[in-house]
C-alpha cells in the first residue's frame, strides 16, 4: 500500500476532473438525447434511400409540420384529441377505481364479475367503434365512451391486484386496533392500493391514445387520427409522420406530467 | 380460591383447532390445549417451527376461533378486542409504510376518533418509552429492522392494551439488535405491567424473557406439554450458571416432546 503525501496547497486535481466529466456524461445519458439522435439518424439515412412520398426525411416532416401548424390546424387537432383522451380517461378512472375496490374487497362481487371482466377485456376497443357510434351517435360521446372502455379494464384489474396484495398482517393489525370496516377501507385498503391504481392509470393513458386514434380515423372530422387518415387522400406522407410524432410527444408529455405530479402529491405512497 | 380466579388474564380449557371442514375425521393442529396465564405475567410459548404456537397466539388474539374448547380473556374493557395488542413477526408487513412513525403509532387512537392534539401527546409518550425520539417524522422504510419493531411495539402500546401478544417479534433481527430489544422489552414490560405472551422457538430467548415457559409438542395434535417456571431475577445474565442450568432443563423437556 502506498501513501501519496500532498504538499501544502496541492490539490488532487485529476481525480476531481474525472468525476466532473463522468457527471456530464451521466446527464447526457439520463436525458436520453443519444437515443433520440440515433433514431433521427436512422430515419434520415433510411429516407435517403427512398422517395419522400414513401418515407419523408425528418427535415421534410418538420416542413410539413410547420405547414399544418401555420394556420393552427395542427394545434386544434391536438386539442381535440387531447381533450377526448382526458375526458374519457378521467371518467374511466372515476368508474374503474371504486369498481376495482368493490370487487377486491367483496368476495361475492368478485366471484360475480371476475370471469366476465376477463372475457370482455380481450375485446379491443376498436372492435366497438361501430357499435358505439350506433349507440351514442357520431358526436363526442361515442369517442369519449370508447376511451372510458379502453381505460376501464386496465385500471380495474390493477386496483383489484392492489387490494388483493395487501398483507393480511396490515388488515389484522388495523382490526385489532379497533378499525371498523369502513375505516379499514379508507385508512388501509385505499392507501395501500394507491401505487397500483397509479400504475393502472398510467398504462390506461397508453390504451386511451390507441383508442382515440382509431375512433378519429373512422368517425371524426378533426383530431390527430383524422389528420393521419385524411393525409392519404392527398398523398401527404409527411403529414402522417407529423401525426405519429405528435402522438408520441403528447403521450410522452402527459406521462411525464402525470408521473411528476404523482411523485409530488403521492410520494408517501411510493408511486412509480 | 376466588382470589386466584380474578388474577387470571387468559384461560384456555381443552382447546383444539382444525382447519379442515371434514368433520368426520379431522386433523387437529392443536388438541387438548390447557393454558392459564396470570395478570401481569410474562409467558413464553416455546416450540419448534410448525408446532402451532402462532396459531395458538392468533386464537388468543381473536383472529382465529377455537374449533373445540373454551377461551376466556379477562380484561377490564367492555370491548374485548381493545384489551389485546398484537406485535407481528414482520414489521414490514404490519406497519403502514405511507404513514410516518408518529402517524403509525397514533393509528389506533385515530380509529377511536381521539382529537389530533391528544393523539400527538400519547404518541409522544410511547415514542419516548420505546426509544424512538428523533424518528417521529420518518417513514418506516427509512428505519432499521430493530427500529421498525420498536414502532410496532409503540403502535400497539399506544392503545393501552392489557395483554400484549408477540409473535416471534425479534426473529428477523441480527443477534446484537435482538439482545438490545429483549432488554428493552423487559424494561417496558416492567414499566407498563402488561400481561405478555411471547412466542419463540429459541430456548435462550425463552429463558431470558419468560417467568413461565409453556413448552409445546410437535404437531399435529400439539399441546402445551409442560409449564416451566424460570425463577431468575431480571435482568438475566445468559452467561451465569443458573441460566445455564435452566437452559439444560428446558432443553431436556424440549427434546422429550419434540423428537
Amino acid at each position: 500500500m502506498t501513501t501519496i503525501e500532498l504538499k501544502k496547497g496541492q490539490q488532487v486535481a485529476p481525480v476531481a476532473n474525472v468525476k466532473k466529466k463522468s457527471r456530464i456524461g451521466k446527464l447526457i445519458l439520463q436525458s436520453g438525447i443519444i437515443g433520440w439522435l440515433f433514431i433521427l439518424l436512422v430515419w434520415q439515412i433510411a429516407s435517403m434511400f427512398s422517395e419522400p412520398m414513401f418515407l419523408p426525411s425528418p427535415y421534410l416532416t418538420l416542413i410539413g409540420a410547420i405547414e399544418i401548424a401555420s394556420d393552427g390546424t395542427l394545434f386544434l387537432y391536438m386539442g381535440y384529441s387531447f381533450l377526448r383522451v382526458l375526458a374519457g380517461w378521467t371518467l374511466g378512472l372515476l368508474i374503474a377505481v371504486p369498481f376495482g375496490l368493490l370487487i377486491g374487497t367483496n368476495k361475492f362481487v368478485r366471484a360475480l364479475f371476475e370471469p366476465v371482466i376477463n372475457f370482455v377485456r380481450f375485446i379491443p376497443p376498436l372492435a366497438f367503434i361501430t357499435l358505439f357510434m350506433l349507440w351514442f351517435g357520431i358526436g363526442e360521446q361515442s369517442k369519449v365512451f370508447l376511451i372510458v372502455y379502453a381505460t376501464f379494464f386496465v385500471i380495474t384489474i390493477n386496483t383489484l391486484t392492489g387490494v388483493l396484495s395487501i398483507s393480511n398482517d396490515k388488515l389484522l393489525s388495523a382490526k385489532s386496533m379497533g378499525a371498523s370496516k369502513f375505516q379499514m377501507l379508507i385508512y388501509v385498503v385505499i392507501p395501500a392500493t394507491i401505487p397500483y391504481i397509479f400504475t393502472g392509470a398510467k398504462l390506461a393513458m397508453g390504451s386511451s391514445f390507441m383508442a382515440i386514434v382509431g375512433a378519429e380515423m373512422v368517425a371524426a372530422n378533426e383530431g390527430i387520427g383524422f389528420m393521419i387518415w385524411n393525409a392519404r387522400l392527398y398523398f401527404k406522407t409527411d403529414w402522417i409522420f407529423v401525426g405519429l410524432v405528435v402522438l408520441g410527444l403528447m403521450g410522452f408529455i402527459m406521462d411525464r406530467i402525470f408521473a411528476y405530479t404523482g411523485r409530488k402529491l403521492l410520494g408517501r405512497y411510493k408511486v412509480v | 380460591m376466588l382470589n386466584t380466579i380474578t388474577e387470571e388474564a387468559i384461560v384456555i380449557k381443552n382447546g383444539a383447532k382444525t382447519f379442515q371442514t371434514d368433520i368426520e375425521n379431522p386433523t387437529y393442529v392443536l388438541k387438548n390445549v390447557d393454558l392459564s396465564i396470570k395478570k401481569g405475567e410474562f409467558y413464553v410459548l416455546l416450540g419448534p417451527s410448525g408446532c402451532g404456537k402462532s396459531t395458538l397466539l392468533n386464537i388468543i388474539a381473536g383472529f382465529l376461533d377455537l374449533s373445540v374448547g373454551e377461551l376466556q380473556i379477562v380484561t377490564s374493557r367492555e370491548e374485548n378486542r381493545d384489551g389485546r395488542g398484537f406485535v407481528f413477526q414482520s414489521a414490514d408487513s404490519a406497519l403502514f409504510p405511507w404513514l410516518t412513525v408518529e402517524e403509525n403509532i397514533s393509528f389506533g387512537l385515530k380509529m377511536k376518533n381521539v382529537p389530533a392534539e391528544k393523539r400527538k401527546k400519547v404518541a409522544n409518550t410511547f415514542i419516548k418509552l420505546t426509544g424512538l425520539l428523533g424518528h417521529a417524522k420518518k417513514f418506516p422504510d427509512n428505519l432499521s429492522g430493530g427500529m421498525k419493531q420498536r414502532v410496532q411495539l409503540a403502535r400497539v402500546l399506544a392503545n393501552e392494551p392489557e395483554i400484549l401478544l408477540m409473535d416471534e417479534p425479534f426473529g428477523a433481527l441480527d443477534a446484537m439488535t435482538r439482545r438490545t430489544m429483549q432488554n428493552e422489552l423487559i424494561r417496558i414490560w416492567k414499566e407498563t405491567n402488561k400481561t405478555v405472551i411471547f412466542v419463540t422457538h429459541d430456548i435462550q430467548e425463552a429463558i431470558l424473557l419468560g417467568q413461565k415457559i409453556g413448552i409445546m409438542s410437535v404437531g399435529p395434535n400439539s399441546r402445551i406439554e409442560t409449564t416451566y417456571d424460570v425463577n431468575l431475577p431480571y435482568p438475566r445474565d445468559i452467561t451465569s450458571v443458573d441460566f445455564n442450568n435452566h437452559y439444560k432443563q428446558v432443553q431436556t423437556h424440549f427434546e422429550d416432546f419434540t423428537i
